[in-house]
């Protein structure tokens, strides 16, 4: 469910960013890779593909593409994060900074690859993904001092000196 | 019955290869998808509306942010030049109140006026010196034991002189003293400066009537005669003189302009 909910809040996130009066490099941040990189914590590799194949063909169908080369890339890039994650035992901000970063860039470089095999033109080339990946790994960046703000927040340790302080 | 059971991870590879095949023909037979697309633009349209209103929310607040930075540093500027003016401001009225006080004071005495320097208050300790320091010296003529004068008396002589500024010492100081005389009594006493400066030298039992004018005679050499000193309080006879204590017609913490009277002036205005 909560999955759910933050793939539909990142695909919303994904369409907003595309507003002209928002700076126009935020278009390129892919932010439905993120719920990929958060289901890496819940699921083996092939359940990450799962969630990637299904981003991706959520946004080959919202940027009205060719629908598959994006879900395809969607899947290899969850496979590849899920593993690099278990692989090196991620946690933290770096689990999400690496996570995010490598997503977008296993994403792109697949996708770029499925559309040239295909013989079709992409739609954008190097430029494009670099974007892609430096947004995506900010949007990474962010969740990553969200999610800590959060722990902090939630800690312990706040709860105790909350209460000294009150005595 | 047959069950095909698939592998999650071969299900997803031939889920993938569908994909890819279906890409392929997508690639190679154009068009359509115009459903597609309708549905992907109304998906997304509140989406980017909300974007765009929070891109405009941001563009409105930077601008926002923009003029109101102007309009603190417009106002800083203000400040400042309207302090400046207040201090200009100032600087002209006292140039005014010195210039109507240099008047006023070359009126009331247009017969000392041609012997006599025009000085500024330059500066005043009338509490452990008694004395002023005028902006005028030898240069513009000023001597030492010079008579200097207010508007409504005298206030002392030029005790020090330098170049371009001389020092007055006041009749309130102690050491001060000058020749003085009462109108319609007979003889002259001496004026004793110090914090309570008097008159004394007249016969016991003189009769000075309280606000009688205390004049310059001239006696000592510095003062021109009549000119006024003060005014005579209750006297009161010790020993063997009368002694009227004066009260100063001229308050030296008011005085910003003072004419210095050349030492060899003589006669009354």
């Amino acid at each position: 469910m909560t999955l759910a909910a933050a793939f539909l809040a990142a695909l919303l996130l994904q369409l907003a960013l595309t507003a002209s009066r928002l700076w126009w490099v935020l278009a390129a941040c892919q932010p439905l890779l993120l719920p990929v990189v958060g289901s890496a914590r819940r699921f083996g590799p092939v359940g990450v593909a799962w969630t990637g194949l299904a981003a991706g063909i959520a946004t080959d169908l919202l940027a009205e593409r060719i629908i598959g080369p994006g879900g395809i890339a969607g899947a290899v890039a969850g496979a590849a994060v899920a593993v690099v994650v278990r692989r090196f035992e991620m946690e933290g901000p770096l689990y999400w900074i690496v996570g995010s970063l490598l997503a977008a860039a296993c994403s792109e470089t697949a996708w770029l690859l499925i559309v040239v095999t295909l013989g079709a033109k992409p739609d954008h080339l190097l430029l494009g993904a670099f974007a892609t990946v430096a947004m995506t790994g900010a949007a990474g960046l962010l969740v990553a001092a969200a999610e800590r703000l959060a722990r902090a927040w939630r800690s312990p340790e706040r709860r105790r000196r909350r209460v000294l302080r009150r005595l | 019955m047959v069950r095909i059971r698939l592998r999650p991870d071969l299900t997803i590879t031939l889920v993938c290869a569908a994909l890819y095949v279906g890409s392929a023909a997508q690639v190679r037979s154009p068009g359509g998808g115009s459903a597609l697309s309708l549905a992907a633009v109304t998906i997304a349209a509140p989406a980017v509306a909300l974007g765009n209103a929070v891109g405009s929310a941001w563009e409105d607040f930077r601008a926002g942010r923009r003029s109101l930075a102007a309009t603190l540093a417009e106002l800083g500027r203000l400040r400042g030049e309207n302090a400046e003016l207040r201090r200009t401001n100032q600087l002209l009225g006292a140039e005014v109140a010195e210039l109507r006080q240099g008047s006023a004071l070359l009126a009331a005495f247009p017969s000392l006026a041609d012997h006599a320097v025009l000085a500024r208050v330059a500066a005043r300790d009338l509490l452990r010196t008694h004395s002023l320091r005028l902006d005028r010296g030898s240069a513009d003529g000023v001597r030492p034991d010079s008579a200097v004068l207010a508007q409504s008396g005298l206030l002392g002589r030029v005790d020090r002189v330098l170049e371009h500024s001389a020092r007055v010492q006041l009749l309130s100081h102690p050491a001060a003293a000058a020749a003085a005389a009462f109108p319609g009594v007979t003889g002259e006493g001496l004026l004793v400066g110090g914090d309570s400066p008097h008159v004394t030298g007249f016969p016991p039992y003189t009769k000075i009537a309280p606000d009688t004018p205390v004049l310059s005679t001239g006696s000592e050499g510095i003062y021109p005669p009549g000119l006024v000193f003060g005014t005579a309080l209750e006297a009161r006879t010790e020993g063997l003189f009368t002694v009227v204590p004066v009260a100063l017609a001229a308050h030296p913490s008011e005085v910003t302009v003072v004419l210095v009277l050349a030492p060899a002036t003589k006669g009354p205005s």
